[in-house]
This record gives structure tokens, C-alpha cells and sequence, in this order.
């Protein structure tokens, strides 16, 4: 087994290098303990199987992103036998900084002159047998995109791999020589590293590879203080000239440019896309097209996906165990609940789809950092980074995103301070699960309104997201690392089908796989919660009398009829039922006539009998037929009253009830809590809850009229439930990104702790201060916004102290 | 090395389209670094190329390529006309 790492300048075309080689035949994984994606796979070259690692793209080994150090520490612990280094090729001598730096590392190097096309059209003339022969490695031609310089490539790693070191180029330090070949002497000969490697780095005063050589910090600044004393050297600033110096001498020696080359293209389109008056309306349009394409689109597809899904449940449905009259077996009541926990996840499937395709889109184009340059100067007022825009939308900056893939677009953030608070603030936005539980609520208290109040709710979250992160970010974030804003603006380049795909599937994957195992972890303990202790003995027992007396009246009439043998045992009456109500939902189902004498007629066959009673023709049958409507409304009224008893007694029931001295001063009763409680696992439960709440047997009128007419509640009270959903925590879902995304339950815990408070308090305060003042729901709603807005202006305006990256480094 | 000239000018003072050589880098640090890694070295020809639509952060380029950053760090590298 030969391992072989692919590294590389950011922007360098290294994702396509590596899937040109590795094909679909890879792996995705985090590095262990960070957030930063390793991408692995497997090949077969003339005999021979090589491991390919993507490390992150790296400038160089100097500083101290996250990227750099996974990079880094990867090439320390690592038996790395061969290194690949994809090299931009239009863009050869600042590439060429990093690869002097693999090059002292002392292993074989492979040198990759990738996006050759890009080249040529700029007309560089690269005498690849010359750099070859400066470097003194293997250097292969490649146009990744294009799929080729795959076979030059394994043949020269394969070569690579076979033969012993040569002595590559070498930088000469200049007066620095000396000092270096002192801590070559210092360092002992244990490592499988270069020592000059672990010299030099020692000598930049790099922390890990100190640590490693066990030399201290201390002495290390004394000799650069002395050298800097005795020669008038800056230590860092020499490296890297000489570096960019070597890089110069290469370039030239091996790269004939053509003068006076005419404009790119990437300037042409940034004219345009970052003009002063156009890059707002331009970055406008991209986000309204994301949001459009994939939430507006996407949320119709789950339209025609849905009956696929409903087919699904339905087919799980019909195998489990039928009812028995009031009777609903365990198995069924938690088979329902599973499937449905699943489903309303598995629903959003098409959308992440599509959304993930766009990102990686916009990723490849090269849009991405340009969405930063425009937009930083207002984020960072808050403490986000002008890399949160794409988070923020995409969890709902209008009403509908999902925060599972905002949180999980945070990744490429490079300031962490600004990536965390992003991150606890995505879940602020209004995800598409809320939207049902806003228009019941709406529906049933604010009809006349209906328009200004979704208006107040998409856009109040905006000014509370800024608010949060700002708050977060002189707080608890106060001391995070953060990061220079020093990025680069790529070149424009043209993404592949197959590459976006590839990354996209990738992402779905992840998250069915992460998300869906922990979300049906999770609803197996709601389920629980939600069942147990059960309904008292007490309790049962009177409504079983109730339904005794249904089950004896239907008997006694059937058994003056021609019917009454198929009817003379309980047993039959409950079959006669379930396959009452399955007929019903079948005819409900069946739209044209040749599908209502389909389903008639495979009725007919299986239960010739009792079909007569399911379409009745005789007088007879047809007063049987109204007695079994009327059983069947006993039936579906006792189970709701048995399935509200239970989870009113229920251990969630009973920790809602627990909490309503203290939800009560906000407005809400133990059912609103037991929604809230519910909702946690995914948010349509919250409308699912209060639904099997208010339905009462009622069947006929929808929740929203259940809910008006029923006086519990005011309008006072919906906007203080809309306040809190507004800044309820995520669901299980989001806090399992947010956990995958911060690596921490710390924080995960945090992100649910935070709005929690957050919003029962401030529900609290409104609540009292409408009933005091004799609010309405709007005025409430009204005067929280008008609050809200004003606060985040105000935080917006301030000018604190922190300049830039500064405030809270760690070294 | 030459001593670093005293120079008035930091990058982000330049022009649209106006032309500079670096002289000096007063970051230190992290950012230091990381400009050094990005090839903001002394005697590296840089241009502007634009401010963001809201004048801040500014778009230079260097070494044929483009990098963007905030004024509050442009102002930490001084530069010199050609």
C-alpha cells in the first residue's frame, strides 16, 4: 500500500485532480476533531494500491489556519510516501511557494501543471523539460476538468513511489544557512522528516513542529532577536523573500509570456459583477435565483416526490397490526410515529438537492469569495464575516430555508470567531417547517392582518439574527480565534457536470446518513416521553364501557339482520371496521369511476360477504351501513380522547404541566408547551401536536377553526406563541450539524440553552406588557419589531474599539 | 536586504489603478504570516483594482492574481510609487 497526499494552493484545481483520479470511488470523512473535510480513495496502478488524501489547500505551512495545520500536522504523523503538488499552471510562481516547501520535506514530490488550458489561452509558454529539470522531480501536464494527464500521472507517482530520493532544488537561506544547519544538529535523527524541514520550520517558530523537536519557544525568539540584532534580518520576512526570490528565478528560466497580453476574463466579468452600482443588484438577483430554484422549486418537487413517500408509509402502515375497535396496538402507534418522524425529514430530500448543486455551483465558479467582498463591511459590523451570506440565506433569510444546510455551508468561514457565531445564528431564520405552525396560527387569529404579520415575521428574524451575532461575538465569542480577511479572488472557471454532482450527492449522503440516524434516535425517546406512564386503569375502564356499549348496540342491530352470522363474535365486528375504513380511504383515493369499480371489485373478491355492508344495495344493509358510520366516528372520537389522555398524563405531558407557572406568563398553557416540547424533534410536529390536541373527535373542522372558536386563546396569546417559535432552538436536525460543524456538544448545548432563554423571556415580557397596556396580537407584534429594528440599527451604528481580525487572537 | 525606506503611503491609500511597490509590512503575527504566504513581501509590485461596493474591503493585485482585503490591514502594508 502506497499512500500518496495531493496537496496544493488553494484555487489550484486539486478537487479536480483528485476526482479525476479517484472517480466516484472516494470517501468523505472529517479530519479527526475538525470540521475540515478528508476526501479519500483507493486505486489500483500496474499491480499496486495506492491511498490518495486530499489535504486542504494551503498557501504554505506558515501560518495557522485550520486548513494549514490539518495540512501540516497531516504531513507530520502520516507515512506519506509520495506527494502530489497540483500547481496552478497559469498562476505557476506563487504556486511554486509551496511547493519549495513540500520539496524540503525530503519526500518524493510529483509536480502537477494543472488547468493547462487556462494557460495556453493566456499564452504562457511553460517548457515543462526545463522545470522538470530545476526542480528536479517528475512534472506531469494535466487539464483536470478535461480528464487529462490521468495515465502521466499514475505512471509518474507509480515511478515516484518505486525509485529511491533524489536531491530536489533547494533554496538557499543566505545567512540564514548557518543557523538553520545549528538546529538541523539540535533536532534528533528519530524523525522519518527532514531535519532541514523541521530546521527551517523551527526557525519560522512554528508551534508544532517545536513541540515535536522539543526545542522551547523561548530560545528560538532569542535567536531570531540575536539574528535580527546581527544582521538586520527580519527572520519571516527573508524566508519568504527568498522563497518568492527562487520562485522568481524558476519562473523565468521555464515560462515565456507573451507581452502585452490582452485583458482576462475574470476582469472583464468582475467589471461588471463587482461595479459599484451593479454588485448589490447583481448579488441580489443570485440569491433570489438560489431561493427561487431551490426552496420555491424544490418545495413544489416534494409535491410530485410526496406520493412516492406516501406510497412508502402506506405500504409500512398496511403491515402493521390492525386496530381493535379502540384498541390501537403499541407496534402500530409506534410504527406510525416512526415513519411519519422519517418522512418529514426524507421530504426535504429534493430540496437539498437542488440546493446543494447550486452551492457547489456557485463554489466552482468562483462566486463565492466575491459574495464576501461585497457584503463584508455590513456583517462585520456584527461581528459575522462577509462569508455568512450564503449561510443565512439559505437557513431562511426570507420565510423558507432549512438551517441544516446553511449550518453546513459555514465550513469555508475562514474567521472562526465569525464561522461560530454564524453558525448559532442560522437557526434563527425562518425554516420551512415553520411556516405551517405560523399560517395555523395566523389563519385562526390574524385573517385581516395575515399579510403585514408574515411580513413582520420574515423580516424580524434578520434584525434578530444581527443582534444574536453580535451579542455572541462580544460575549461568549469574545475570546475565539479570528482570522485575517485576507482572501483571494479566484479566476472565473466554468464548473463540471460531473465534479458539482459528485459534491452534491456527497452532501445529501452525509446528511441522510447523520441527520436521519440521530432524528430517529431521537424520536424513539420522544415517542416514549409521549406514551408512558399511559392512560390510568381508572380512565381506560370507563372509556372501554363506552365503547361496550357502541360495540353491543351495533350487534343487537345486526342480529335481527341476514347478516348477523358474519357478525356474532367481537372479533368480526372489529374486522368489519378496519375494512369499513379502509374502503373509505380507498373511495376518498379513487378518482375516475373505473377506479371506484376497480377497487369495488377487488373488495368484492376478498370479502364477499361483507362487501354487500362496505356498498349496500338492500334496505337492509344500508341501515347497517349507517350504524358502522357511526361506530367508526365512536371508534376515531374514543381514540383521540384515549390519545389526549395519554399524552396528557405522559411524561411530557406532565413536564408541560410543570412549566406552565412559568410558560403561563407568557400565554401558554401545557399543550402549547407540550407542541413546543415535540417540536424539538422536527418542527411539523409542533402543528401535529396541537392538531391531535384540539382535534377532539371534532374531525370535520380544521385545526385553525378548532382553534378560534375554542376561547382558550386570544390573538395576544398566538403572538407571544409566534414570538417564541420565532426564536425557539433548532431541531435535532440543525443540532446535529451544529454539533458536526462546531465539533462540540458544548456548543450544541449552548445552541439550544441560548434561544430557549432567549425566547421565553422575551415572550414573558410582551405577554405582560400586552395584557397590561391591553395590546392586541398585531400591536404586540408591532411594537416587538419596531423594538428589535431599531436595536440592531443602534448595534450596527456603534463603532467599537475592535479593528479587524485582532481583538481575541490566541497568540 | 536594504534597509526599509520610511514611507508614507499604506496600500490602502492607493488609487484605483495606481501602481506600488511594497516596502514594508507592520503586521505581526497572524497576519503577518498570513500576508507573507499570500507573497505581500517587500519589493512585490501590487495594484489596486477596485474597492467593494461600500469602499471597504479593497481588491489589490499581486503576483498576477487577486486578493481582497480589509483597509484596517491594507493599512499595515506601506508601499512605495514604482
Amino acid at each position: 500500500m502506497t499512500q500518496v497526499a495531493l496537496a496544493g494552493q488553494p484555487n489550484c484545481g486539486k478537487s479536480t485532480i483528485f476526482n479525476m483520479l479517484a472517480g466516484v470511488n472516494q470517501h468523505v470523512a472529517n479530519y479527526p476533531g475538525v470540521t475540515v473535510d478528508k476526501k479519500t480513495a483507493t486505486l489500483k496502478h500496474g499491480g499496486r494500491t495506492f491511498t490518495l488524501v486530499d489535504l486542504p489547500g494551503t498557501y504554505s505551512f506558515s501560518t495557522y489556519s485550520l486548513e494549514e495545520r490539518v495540512a501540516k500536522s497531516f504531513l507530520l504523523e502520516e507515512n506519506t510516501d509520495v506527494i502530489v503538488n497540483v500547481v496552478d499552471a497559469s498562476n505557476l510562481r506563487r504556486n511554486l511557494y509551496l511547493t519549495f516547501q513540500l520539496l524540503e520535506l525530503g519526500k518524493p514530490v510529483v509536480l502537477v501543471l494543472n488547468m493547462m488550458d487556462v494557460a495556453e489561452r493566456r499564452e504562457l509558454e511553460i517548457d515543462v523539460g526545463k522545470l522538470s529539470e530545476m526542480l528536479n522531480i517528475r512534472v506531469v501536464t494535466a487539464v483536470g476538468a478535461k480528464r487529462k494527464g490521468k495515465q502521466e500521472l499514475l505512471e509518474a507517482i507509480a515511478a515516484a513511489a518505486r525509485e529511491k530520493l533524489v536531491q530536489p532544488f533547494r533554496i538557499d537561506y543566505e545567512e540564514l544557512e548557518t543557523y538553520i544547519a545549528r538546529l538541523e544538529r539540535q533536532i534528533s535523527s528519530e524523525s522519518k522528516l527532514s531535519r532541514r524541514w523541521l530546521a527551517i520550520k523551527a526557525l519560522e517558530g512554528d508551534d508544532v513542529v517545536l513541540d515535536r523537536v522539543s526545542i522551547d519557544r523561548a530560545s528560538i525568539e532569542d535567536l531570531t532577536a540575536q539574528i535580527h540584532a546581527l544582521h538586520d534580518i527580519d527572520v519571516d520576512q527573508m524566508i519568504a523573500g527568498l522563497r518568492y526570490a527562487g520562485a522568481d528565478l524558476v519562473y523565468h528560466k521555464c515560462v515565456k509570456e507573451k507581452p502585452g497580453q490582452s485583458e482576462t476574463l475574470t476582469s472583464r466579468v468582475d467589471r461588471i459583477v463587482l461595479n459599484r452600482w451593479l454588485a448589490f443588484p447583481i448579488l441580489g438577483l443570485v440569491i433570489f435565483l438560489v431561493y427561487q430554484l431551490a426552496i420555491v422549486w424544490g418545495y413544489k418537487l416534494t409535491d410530485h416526490t410526496w406520493p412516492l413517500l406516501a406510497a412508502v408509509r402506506n405500504q409500512i402502515f398496511s403491515l402493521l397490526p390492525d386496530a381493535r375497535f379502540i384498541e390501537v396496538p403499541l407496534l402500530t402507534d409506534f410504527g406510525i410515529w416512526m415513519t411519519n418522524s422519517v418522512l418529514a425529514l426524507l421530504n426535504y430530500i429534493p430540496i437539498f438537492i437542488i440546493l446543494f448543486i447550486l452551492i457547489a455551483i456557485l463554489e466552482d465558479i468562483g462566486y463565492m469569495p466575491r459574495m464576501a467582498f461585497i457584503l463584508d463591511r455590513i456583517f462585520r459590523r456584527y461581528g459575522l464575516h462577509g462569508q455568512s451570506t450564503l449561510p443565512l440565506v439559505l437557513g431562511g433569510a426570507f420565510v423558507g430555508g432549512c438551517a441544516v444546510p446553511g449550518v453546513m455551508a459555514t465550513k469555508g468561514i475562514a474567521d472562526e470567531r465569525a464561522r461560530l457565531a454564524t453558525i448559532l445564528t442560522v437557526p434563527y431564520m425562518n425554516c420551512l417547517a415553520k411556516v405551517p405552525f405560523y399560517t395555523l396560527l395566523l389563519g385562526a387569529f390574524f385573517k385581516p392582518d395575515m399579510a403585514l404579520m408574515m411580513f413582520f415575521i420574515s423580516t424580524v428574524t434578520l434584525f434578530i439574527a444581527m443582534i444574536v451575532a453580535r451579542t455572541l461575538t462580544l460575549t461568549v465569542l469574545r475570546n475565539r480565534e479570528t482570522a485575517p480577511f485576507v482572501m483571494e479572488l479566484p479566476t472565473y472557471h466554468l464548473p463540471t457536470l460531473k465534479g458539482v454532482l459528485l459534491r452534491a450527492m456527497q452532501r445529501v449522503w452525509l446528511y441522510i446518513k447523520k441527520v436521519v440516524t440521530i432524528v430517529v434516535a431521537v424520536a424513539v425517546v420522544l415517542f416514549v416521553l409521549l406514551q408512558y406512564p399511559g392512560v390510568a386503569p381508572e380512565k381506560m375502564a370507563q372509556f372501554r364501557a363506552e365503547a361496550d356499549t357502541a360495540l353491543a348496540d351495533f350487534s343487537a342491530l345486526a342480529e335481527s339482520t341476514a347478516y348477523a352470522s358474519h357478525l356474532d363474535e367481537p372479533h368480526k365486528i372489529h374486522t368489519l371496521l378496519n375494512l369499513y375504513e379502509s374502503y373509505r380511504t380507498g373511495r376518498l383515493l379513487a378518482t375516475s369511476e373505473t377506479a371506484v369499480a376497480e377497487l369495488d371489485q377487488r373488495y368484492e373478491e376478498k370479502h364477499p360477504q361483507l362487501f354487500p355492508l362496505l356498498r349496500p344495495a338492500d334496505p337492509e344493509a344500508r341501515q347497517l351501513n349507517r350504524a358502522l358510520r357511526n361506530l367508526s366516528n365512536v371508534s376515531r372520537s374514543l381514540q383521540m380522547q384515549i390519545k389526549n389522555e395519554k399524552i396528557s398524563n405522559s411524561y411530557l405531558g406532565t413536564f408541560g404541566r410543570a412549566l406552565e407557572p412559568l410558560t403561563r406568563h407568557a400565554g401558554f398553557d401545557w399543550r402549547i408547551n407540550v407542541a413546543f416540547l415535540s417540536s424539538f424533534a422536527a418542527r411539523e410536529s409542533a402543528v401535529a401536536t396541537l392538531g391531535s390536541i384540539y382535534e377532539q373527535g371534532r374531525t370535520d373542522a380544521s385545526p385553525e377553526a378548532v382553534m378560534a372558536q375554542d376561547g382558550t386563546y386570544t390573538p395576544l396569546h398566538a403572538a407571544s406563541m409566534i414570538l417564541f417559535m420565532i426564536l425557539t432552538p433548532p431541531c435535532i436536525a440543525t443540532m446535529v450539524v451544529v454539533k458536526l460543524q462546531t465539533g462540540s456538544y458544548r456548543w450544541m448545548l449552548f445552541a439550544i440553552a441560548f434561544p430557549v432563554t432567549l425566547g421565553i423571556l422575551l415572550s414573558i415580557l410582551l405577554f405582560s406588557l400586552g395584557v397590561h397596556y391591553g395590546w392586541s396580537g398585531l400591536e404586540l407584534m408591532r411594537n416587538f419589531y419596531i423594538a428589535v429594528a431599531l436595536l440592531a440599527l443602534g448595534l450596527g451604528l456603534i463603532k467599537t474599539k475592535q479593528s479587524g481580525w485582532q481583538v481575541g487572537k490566541t497568540h | 536586504m536594504k534597509p526599509p525606506a520610511p514611507c508614507a503611503l499604506a496600500l490602502s491609500d492607493l488609487k484605483q489603478n495606481e501602481r506600488a511597490v511594497i516596502r514594508q509590512c507592520t503586521a505581526d503575527g497572524l497576519l503577518k504570516q498570513k500576508l507573507l504566504s499570500m507573497g505581500f513581501i517587500p519589493g512585490a509590485e501590487v495594484r489596486m483594482i477596485r474597492n467593494a461596493p461600500l469602499r471597504d474591503p479593497i481588491e489589490i493585485g499581486i503576483h498576477n492574481y487577486l486578493v481582497t482585503l480589509r483597509r484596517s490591514e491594507a493599512q499595515m502594508i506601506r508601499v512605495q510609487a514604482p
